[in-house]
């Protein structure tokens, strides 16, 4: 699904240079649960915008699904991005002037579906997150638990093939967070493959791998039982 | 506190400033017109003002209906004033100003020269005006037949000298006439509705006085202290009966007063004061060309529409900002700011806000004052700023314009909740608030508004231009003061047609343009004059060159001609006469005319054919009863040309002019240039409406340009998201786009609906107008559309071109 090689980004200022990735190499396959680790600034940020196809790498090479997508342009990108991933964000980052219903439907306009599918579609996904109830509610007038399962369900309503997840825990208290990732659990299985930015060690214990970076480069894959 | 509260205000202008260029700009040019038309409508407002017994000044108006035609003059007879003296005692002195579009040649040295400001003058003249002497005395100036009194620049033109009483000066009235300077004037100020550099006595005019129906003279009177014009105009009926329907009964076989009235006709007297005739009087025979009062009201709603435009910029973006301030206005009220202390801090700040933008607007105004005095038509200067009322006024704009945009925001941003803000849950600001929304639609229908009538005053002018006047107005020139060469008039004409270049030359001294001669006379269809057969009619005196020269069209009949020696007796009728008199071929029938005021004599003149109607006066006029005799009337010499060199053939008929009437100025004038000349008023009200649309258009531009931004930057994290799940720059860009897109059509709801009825009440002024098209509407709606979206789009491009990465982050 993924495979990266020798990634660099580097953002520059006036007068100071900052190495976000360093050569940076790893791959992910078809189906799997990755999550990334390390402290702050080491890059993770960064390789996951690079992953959502929100950035492009200065250097280096790219392989999403085999095709080369480096250099890409922002048209070919969103393109290829709106198909094909779903985002997680810690901070939900629901619309607050758009209702559940509507939220969840986004990306569907936005990738053409017709209005009566959309229909079918949404009710089926806010089903399945058991947000259903909620669907005529805005943003504001939820719990935490509920705005990020309303975007877990904005994340999978495509049928994406990745899904990337940036502290999709670190909003929620223990027992929210932990529904959370048993969403995220079950999606993997059902074929999605994950790739999930943590501090917790906790959470990363859901994944099938963890990458752990400092300084822009891996330092550790440990594979998880 | 008030350093503390101006400390702070001044920084938050600093922090922010872009919109507090935006403010400012905004706030100044609206200030800026404001002044302007401020000064317009002072300037209007001050006509005749500066005499002293003003308020006791009163021109006698006429209203006469006959025959079917109605008159509305500015003049009376030569001997109402005098009788009205006479007869009632609270009038104190009369005058009577006899102009009769005069123009008289003054010698200087061996050359005549034209000059237009002169006037005929009663004595009292001086005694019921205010003019300031620099020579002489003016109370008795006029007493003595010979006598004039001049203008200073008419001394400085003539004598190079101030100290001219006793000198003399010669004029071409009665073949040459000698008048002794008595008195010097300063100029007469030009707010005043009438301006003359030579006053002649009245002595020296030569009428026929004693009549009582010719109606030719400007006659004012001056009311005793305390006494009341409107009573005093009840008396005028009395006056009628008593000296004029005597009269009528001689010639017009009327009996009774009621017969009189039974018949349609009516002579009615009243009085306009002084200062009002500026502004409210347009008619028939006035001393100047007035001005109109709906143009000053127009003017003061538009200043008022770009003020408001300009104060709701403010509001807006105040409002708008509103989070910014929040943390702030949490902070103030736990340290224990009191609501009212608050408020008296927004108002300071939005106090000098306005004080800023009005010396931005004073420097504006007094750069564009020579373009606003060029389109305006006046000649304010820069000194009319200073004077105390207009200083005192323009030093309070601040204070109002400050309280009226400044009070809104200052409530909305002292009443936040201190808790509430500083948790940071608040963004009231950023959210959709029907009021600003309101405003913005305010602002575009008034723009729209703005936008419509300037359309609609243009088609109308162009529709004026292209209308089929049923004559041709093009390549004719007009030579002036002909009548100086005496017989020699036909050699000259002969002369004139053999230059290369010209193709007709008539006679010019009645010509379908203001300002041309008219002659006004009662004829009779019978050869009985009577109420019945009566009616009046224009009687032009032509040559039988005028008609084809003109393009006119003989609808049926014939033109003049030199081998009918008959046709001295013959008559050309227009179309409007024909359907008067009714009769089925109107050709070869006859109509009458009194030879004197007497009816004996009645002279019987035939028809010999009928001219296509064409417009005559202004079109604001429907084409009254016309028509033509041959009769010299070489005062003034029309010339058709063909010429590619225009320059080259004018200066060889001044040579040839000179030739003929040496010694006396040569003056000329086009036909089309005289045409326009009518509808200055409208041109400049045309002029005057694109510029001040454009300006009340940009002003809301800046505003919306403003707010655009603003929601840009709220919905950013918006904008970010709605990119990350697949949104394309051009779907971002419509989303933000539409909310405006919305406001200007509810504006154009609004507005379409009042332009109209305000457009067409304009139109209503002229006899021949357009039709308000649909398409009028479409134009400016999608203009209005179009520069909201230009204005809207660069932010809506910008916020969708940001990267998501940086609008999402969390962090």
């Amino acid at each position: 699904m993924i495979k990266i090689s020798n990634l660099e980004k580097i953002y520059r200022t006036e007068d100071v240079e900052t190495v976000a990735l360093n050569k940076l190499s790893f791959e992910v396959k078809d189906g799997e649960f990755v999550a990334v680790m390390g402290p702050s600034g080491c890059g993770k940020s960064t390789l996951l915008n690079i992953l959502g196809l929100l950035d492009d790498p200065d250097s280096g090479s790219f392989l999403f699904n085999g095709i080369e997508v480096a250099g890409f342009n922002e048209r070919k990108r969103a393109d290829l991005r709106k198909r094909n991933i779903g985002f997680v964000f810690q901070s939900f980052n629901l619309i607050d002037e758009l209702t559940v219903f509507e939220n969840v439907e986004l990306p569907l306009i936005y990738t053409g579906v017709k209005a009566a599918e959309r229909k079918k579609i949404v009710e089926d996904v806010l089903d399945k997150m058991v947000i259903m109830h909620r669907r005529n509610h805005y943003p504001q007038q939820l719990s935490g638990g509920q705005q990020q399962r309303v975007a877990v369900a904005r994340a999978v309503v495509n049928n994406p093939k990745l899904i990337l997840a940036d502290e999709p825990t670190g909003n929620l208290d223990s027992s929210n967070g932990n529904e959370v990732m048993q969403l995220l659990t079950d999606l993997n299985e059902q074929g999605t493959t994950i790739v999930m930015v943590t501090h917790s060690e906790h959470d990363a214990r859901y994944s099938h791998r963890i990458i752990r970076m400092l300084d822009g480069q891996t330092v550790m894959q440990d594979l998880m039982v | 506190m008030l350093f503390n509260n101006l400390k702070i205000a001044w920084r938050t202008l600093v922090k922010n400033k872009f919109f507090s260029v935006l403010n400012i700009l905004g706030l100044a040019i609206g200030m800026a017109c404001f002044l302007l038309i401020a000064l317009y409508v002072t300037d209007e407002l001050s006509y005749d003002r500066f005499h002293k017994k003003a308020d006791r000044i009163y021109r006698i108006n006429s209203d006469i209906l006959f025959g079917g035609n109605s008159m509305s003059l500015a003049v009376t007879s030569d001997m109402m004033g005098s009788t009205i003296k006479k007869d009632y005692p609270e009038v104190e002195e009369f005058t009577r100003v006899y102009n009769s579009n005069g123009s008289r040649l003054v010698k200087k040295g061996n050359d005549f020269l034209q000059e237009l400001g002169v006037a005929y003058a009663d004595s009292t003249f001086f005694d019921i005006f205010s003019y300031e002497p620099v020579a002489g005395d003016l109370h008795t100036a006029l007493n003595e037949p010979n006598t004039v009194v001049i203008s200073e620049s008419a001394a400085m033109k003539y004598f190079s000298s101030l100290d001219v009483v006793g000198k003399n000066l010669e004029t071409d009235d009665n073949n040459g006439t000698i008048y002794k300077v008595t008195a010097v004037i300063r100029d007469m100020p030009k707010r005043s509705h009438f301006r003359f550099d030579f006053i002649f006595s009245m002595d020296n005019l030569n009428y026929g006085f004693g009549d009582f129906l010719s109606h030719n003279f400007a006659t004012f009177l001056l009311l005793k202290p305390g006494s009341s014009a409107a009573s005093l105009e009840k008396k005028f009926p009395e006056y009628v009966n008593r000296y004029i329907f005597p009269m009528l009964q001689q010639t017009m076989q009327v009996k009774t007063i009621a017969d009189l009235e039974k018949s349609g006709s009516k002579l009615e007297y009243s009085l306009m004061p002084l200062t009002d005739i500026h502004l409210h009087s347009a008619r028939v025979a006035e001393l100047g060309i007035n001005s109109d009062i709906r143009y000053v009201y127009i003017f003061l709603a538009v200043a008022v529409f770009i003020l408001l435009i300009a104060c709701i910029n403010f509001m807006n973006l105040s409002t708008a900002r509103s989070a910014n301030r929040a943390r702030e206005v949490g902070i103030r009220k736990v340290l224990g700011t009191t609501y009212h202390t608050l408020i008296r801090q927004f108002l300071t700040e939005s106090t000098l806000i306005s004080f800023l933008s009005l010396l931005i607007a004073i420097v504006i105004a007094a750069l564009v004052l020579p373009l606003f005095n060029d389109i305006a038509g006046k000649e304010i200067s820069l000194a009319n700023f200073f004077q105390p009322l207009f200083l005192v006024s323009m030093l309070a704009l601040p204070f109002v314009i400050g309280l009226l945009a400044g009070t809104y925001p200052a409530f909305f941003l002292s009443s936040f909740k201190p808790i509430t803000v500083l948790k940071g849950k608040l963004s009231g600001g950023a959210k959709k608030s029907n009021l600003r929304s309101t405003l913005v639609v305010l602002q575009f229908s008034m723009a729209i508004i703005l936008i419509v009538g300037t359309i609609v005053v243009y088609r109308q002018l162009a529709y004026i231009q292209q209308k089929k006047l049923g004559f041709s107005k093009e390549q004719v020139m007009v030579i002036n003061n002909t009548q100086v060469m005496g017989d020699g008039t036909r050699a000259f004409k002969n002369e004139l047609l053999r230059l290369p270049g010209v193709k007709a030359v008539s006679s010019g001294g009645y010509l379908p343009v203001a300002g041309s001669s008219r002659n006004d006379n009662t004829f009779s269809k019978e050869a009985v004059m009577d109420m019945k057969n009566g009616f009046n009619m224009q009687v032009w005196g032509v040559d039988e060159n005028y008609i084809p020269l003109l393009g006119m069209e003989i609808k049926q009949g014939r033109n003049f001609s030199k081998e009918f020696v008959s046709d001295s007796m013959a008559i050309i009728i227009n179309e409007t006469t024909a359907d008067m008199l009714g009769y089925d071929d109107p050709v070869g029938k006859k109509i009458y005319k009194s030879q004197s005021n007497s009816q004996a004599e009645m002279l019987a003149y035939t028809i010999i054919g009928v001219v296509k109607n064409f417009h005559f006066e202004s079109l604001k006029q429907k084409i009254g009863p016309l028509c033509m005799r041959l009769r010299n009337a070489d005062w003034s010499i029309a010339v058709k040309m063909d010429a590619t060199n225009v320059q080259n053939l004018v200066k060889q008929v001044e040579q040839k002019y000179a030739a003929h009437a040496a010694g006396f100025p040569f003056g000329y004038s086009f036909l089309d240039a005289s045409f326009n000349n009518m509808y200055k008023a409208e041109s400049k009200a045309g002029k005057l409406a694109f510029s001040f649309a454009v300006l009340a258009i940009l002003i809301a531009c800046l505003g919306l340009f403003g707010l655009a931004a603003y929601m840009a930057e709220q919905r950013n994290k918006e904008i970010g998201v709605r990119k990350v799940l697949g949104a394309s720059v051009n779907q971002i860009m419509v989303l933000l786009s539409m909310d405006f897109l919305k406001l200007v059509a509810i504006s154009a709801c609004l507005a379409f609906p009042l332009s109209w009825i305000v457009m067409n009440k304009w139109l209503e002024d002229f006899a021949f107008r357009i039709n308000i098209g649909w398409w009028v509407f479409l134009v400016a709606g999608l203009l209005a559309a179009l520069i909201a979206l230009v204005t809207v789009g660069f932010q809506a491009l910008k916020a969708a071109l940001n990267n998501p990465v940086k609008s999402i982050r969390t962090e």
